[in-house]
């Protein structure tokens, strides 16, 4: 009872990461079709923004806030200098232009700052645990859950209640049309990044801060596992993106936990293939992105 | 008109050389661009080694490695349009195999002790090795095919991520057999320049004839219009799955062509930088051609040379210059971005190298082929729907609807924006599925056959918004029809050379319906149509857009077919003019119900007809609808 309380904690935790991933690849593909590799990338640096601000003597709450903050300005630089030149291009260029500037960052990364893991030291309390009645959970990842529950929330509201919310789902329909009506097409690009960099900063923070060390593949593998979140809950839909995430992290903890020692190194590869599986019965994904598309 | 169609678009009279012969052209031309493939693979391997001696030689070997399994790679990319990541999980079965089953029995008993009795003691040849190598790939082709080739776009590329992450997770688990993350080595060092470069040259033949041949064409067709080539009869995801299968089992022999060059690996070798590189040779020499994999290897291979030269740190003009791992990573993922950018398809821009079929180099062939003679006339049956419906979120965009419409008569639909025409055509043809009702052609039932089945059954159709294959030319576009259609490639030849003809395409024939003008799509997207030989065409609104004098041409042309041939047409547009003058019969449609039926002048007179498209009240009573002048109001 107890293992499995644990682990249903771990999987929404770990769920939570891979789903705030998913929902920023989901914003960004959903507006610019783009599907952006460097997502990685822009995780990393959070979690590069808050080594450094610890190394700088920063308090931890506010090396965590830098570090969000690095994701979001990195999101922002690369939109501006990689993607708004290539906007309109089609899905597979996007996607190879990403791909080219994760591969640069991950270089700049090894040379600029390390290829070794760095460490990052948080106050001891936070790798704690707390008791429910006779349960005992880990800090962390309950801390996790809120704060990713939160960032839904926030998310949801700036899409529903806010302007640039409601321009941004204009944006996923008709990116010109709304140029036409006079809205900035640039601004509204810039925030959808934004809010992706957000994510993956917020992301980051939660990764670092429980796994202690920051490297220059450190975003590459969980923005692998979003990548097949998004596809699993069907490209472009931001509510799959987020139902994807939580099934990704979820069949990963419960693999971790439950599979038999024997096929324990093959974890990532039983998992992806289960996703695939999903994938067979259901191509385009387990909440389909509506498409209005006339013959 | 006819004459003057060709020149009125613009293009330059290139019909010099007269129709019959394109297709001897166009094989001759393709002959031609596989020859330019090889010769650029040849001259740069021949360079390389006489200009470098040993060092080039390396390089030469390395490079024509990368040139069959860059090739492998286009097999798939370039005629399905999917970006595959998941190439490097076949090359890593092909090395790990290979090397299996080739290495000395002695070496494999220390290095590997736990090897399965299966896998251990074999020391073949490299030669003797290749079938099973090929064999293992094509079965692990058909086993992951079946999942990527269900997916389409980005879907089926991040599905070909999962599909690397997967083999490369399962091979640093499989410690018994591969050593694990540990390195693999005393493989056999067999891949010298002679092997390298023969496998680099058959492998661009192969893929040269793959991407020309049936199967290529229908893939290309269904990466350029999925639905464009279900209504031909064309099944994308069988296109998709061929194409993996022929470009899986020819990366699992590159992987071991690479494997036995680099005679000692890991599974890391397989993975994400050697996959990247490939990519980015395909991507930045052109994915969609087999000249321009070539290409990118070169290219790609000379820039990465000079950079790995200055990657161990160099001195400038007195400055030391330190060393900087990665920069060729660097320096391939910048020509990425800058070939994307200034050439989005790629140095070779998305063409074969080569002479095209209208070069003049080939315009003395002779004509290989007769134009086909009109096909047999369509037998009398009828397409019957009886209460056929279908809601989209509670709306009834067809309900209940019943008509009839036979073979060897033009039947026209029209009704108001909305009315549910295009709707009943997407159900007729199984794009969408009915909520209820039966519809069957002739003796068939068409609601039970599959999506691809409907052209089978006799029945083709063309779509409102255009949709062509885009990237294909005029000529592949009617002749994929006539191939998807299940004739023989001659007499597919034939018939599209009529087609051709008969829509005064001739002239246009080479080059790419991407690059047509308005007019002449419309009028390609019959032809395709017709190669079919079908007996039933629904025709959604052929006149759109057309000027009045395009439209009356386009009339005559339809009237001459179908008089000649005894197809049935079902005419939908939106010109009345245009609809009364070829239909014996109408059926009017609004709010997804039929309102009227039968010869054209009592439609015409009908007041329910009157009012769906006018309204009720003194306005209405005062039109006329059978008088042209005033219908010209109602074709926008």
């Amino acid at each position: 009872m107890e293992t499995l309380v644990q682990q249903v904690v771990n999987a929404v935790s770990l769920g939570g990461v891979y789903a705030m991933l998913a929902l920023g690849l989901a914003i960004v593909f959903s507006i610019v079709r783009l599907i952006n590799f460097a997502h990685g990338e822009v995780m990393t640096f959070g979690g590069y923004g808050v080594f450094l601000a610890l190394a700088f003597g920063a308090p931890p709450l506010a090396a965590l806030a830098t570090g969000v903050g690095a994701a979001v300005a990195m999101a922002l630089a690369l939109e501006r200098a990689a993607f708004r030149a290539m906007r309109g291009a089609d899905v597979v260029t996007l996607l190879i232009t990403s791909f080219a500037v994760s591969e640069i960052l991950k270089v700049l990364f090894q040379n600029g700052i390390s290829a070794r893991p760095v460490p990052i030291s948080l106050p001891q309390s936070w790798s704690g645990t707390w008791r429910l009645g006779e349960l005992t959970i880990g800090v962390a990842p309950t801390v996790s859950i809120f704060v990713t529950l939160a960032a839904f929330a926030g998310l949801t509201l700036i899409l529903r209640r806010t302007t640039v919310g409601v321009a941004m789902r204009a944006a996923a329909e008709d990116l010109e049309m709304l140029q036409l009506l006079g809205v900035r097409a640039n601004r509204v690009v810039a925030t959808a990044f934004a809010l992706s960099g957000l994510l993956a900063g917020v992301a980051a923070v939660i990764w670092t801060a429980q796994r202690g060390s920051v490297d220059p593949m450190m975003g590459f593998f969980p923005v692998l596992k979003a990548f097949i979140a998004t596809v699993l809950g069907g490209l472009g839909s931001l509510g799959g993106a987020v139902l994807g995430g939580f099934a990704v992290g979820f069949l990963e903890v419960m693999a971790q936990a439950f599979l038999p020692p024997a096929l324990a190194p093959y974890r990532d590869a039983v998992v992806l293939a289960a996703v695939i599986a999903a994938l067979l019965a259901r191509p385009d994904g387990l909440l389909p992105a509506r498409r209005g598309e006339r013959s | 008109m006819a004459e003057g169609a060709a020149a009125a678009t613009g293009f330059p009279d290139r019909g010099a050389a007269p129709l019959a012969s394109l297709p001897g052209r166009v094989r001759a031309s393709n002959a031609a661009r596989t020859a330019v493939c090889l010769a650029l693979a040849l001259a740069a391997a021949a360079a390389l080694t006489l200009l470098f001696g040993r060092y080039g030689e390396r390089i030469a070997v390395q490079m024509c490695v990368n040139v069959a399994a860059v090739v492998a790679l286009g097999a798939f990319c370039g005629n399905t349009g999917i970006v595959s990541f998941g190439h490097g999980a076949f090359m890593l079965i092909g090395a790990y195999l290979s090397g299996l089953l080739t290495m000395p029995a002695a070496l494999q008993r220390t290095a590997l002790p736990e090897l399965p009795a299966l896998l251990a003691g074999w020391e073949l040849s490299v030669w003797a090795a290749a079938p099973a190598v090929a064999l293992a790939g094509l079965a692990f082709a058909a086993a992951s095919g079946g999942a990527i080739a269900r997916l389409a776009g980005a879907s089926a590329t991040i599905a070909t991520l999962g599909l690397l992450i997967i083999v490369h997770g399962v091979a640093l688990g499989a410690r018994e057999v591969t050593r694990g993350s540990q390195t693999f080595f005393g493989v056999p060092r067999a891949t010298d320049l002679a092997v390298a470069l023969g496998a680099a040259l058959l492998f661009i033949v192969v893929a040269r004839a793959f991407r020309e041949s049936r199967w290529g064409l229908f893939a290309r067709a269904a990466r350029d219009d999925a639905a464009a080539a279900e209504a031909l009869g064309v099944d994308p995801r069988r296109t998709r799955f061929v194409a993996w299968c022929v470009s899986g089992t020819m990366a699992t022999l590159a992987g071991a062509l690479y494997g036995h060059m680099l005679g000692a690996f890991s599974p890391a070798s397989f993975f994400l930088p050697l996959v990247f590189a490939q990519v980015a040779m395909m991507i930045v020499g052109g994915m969609t051609t087999v000249s321009g994999a070539v290409a990118g290897v070169l290219v790609a291979t000379l820039l990465q040379d000079a950079v790995r030269q200055a990657e161990g740190g160099f001195t400038l003009l007195g400055v030391d210059v330190p060393a900087v791992f990665g920069l060729t990573t660097v320096a391939l993922g910048l020509a990425i971005l800058l070939v994307i950018w200034r050439r989005p398809r790629g140095l070779t821009g998305g063409r074969e190298l080569g002479p095209g079929p209208g070069a003049r180099l080939f315009a003395g062939l002779a004509a290989s082929v007769e134009p086909a003679p009109p096909p047999a006339r369509a037998v009398a049956a009828a397409l019957e729907a009886q209460g056929l419906s279908r809601s989209f979120e509670g709306v009834a965009a067809v309900a209940d609807v019943g008509f009839s419409a036979p073979t060897g008569a033009v039947t026209g639909l029209i009704g108001p924006n909305g009315a549910g025409k295009t709707t009943l055509v997407n159900l007729l043809t199984r794009a969408y599925d009915a909520d209820a009702g039966a519809a069957r052609f002739g003796g068939a039932d068409l609601l039970a056959a599959p999506r691809t089945g409907v052209a089978r059954l006799g029945v083709a159709r063309t779509f409102q918004n255009l949709r062509l294959f885009g990237g294909l030319t005029v000529f592949e576009n009617v002749l994929t029809a006539a191939l998807a259609a299940g004739r023989p490639r001659a007499r597919a030849e034939a018939i599209a050379l009529r087609e051709l003809a008969a829509f005064d395409l001739g002239a246009l024939a080479d080059i790419r319906a991407e690059a047509l003008p308005y007019g002449a799509r419309k009028r390609l997207e019959i032809a395709r149509c017709l190669a079919q030989e079908p007996a039933m065409i629904l025709l959604d609104e052929p006149a759109a857009g057309m000027n009045p004098a395009e439209t009356d041409d386009l009339a005559a042309r339809l009237t001459r077919v179908q008089a000649e041939r005894g197809v049935g047409l079902l005419l939908i547009d939106h010109d009345l003019r245009f609809v009364n003058r070829l239909s014996s019969r109408i059926v009017v449609m609004n709010r997804g119900r039929v309102i009227a039926e039968g010869a054209p002048e009592t439609v015409r007179a009908d007041p329910a007809v009157v009012e769906a498209y006018i309204g009720r009240g003194r306005t209405a009573s005062h039109a006329k609808l059978h008088t042209p002048d005033q219908t010209e109001g109602e074709t926008t």
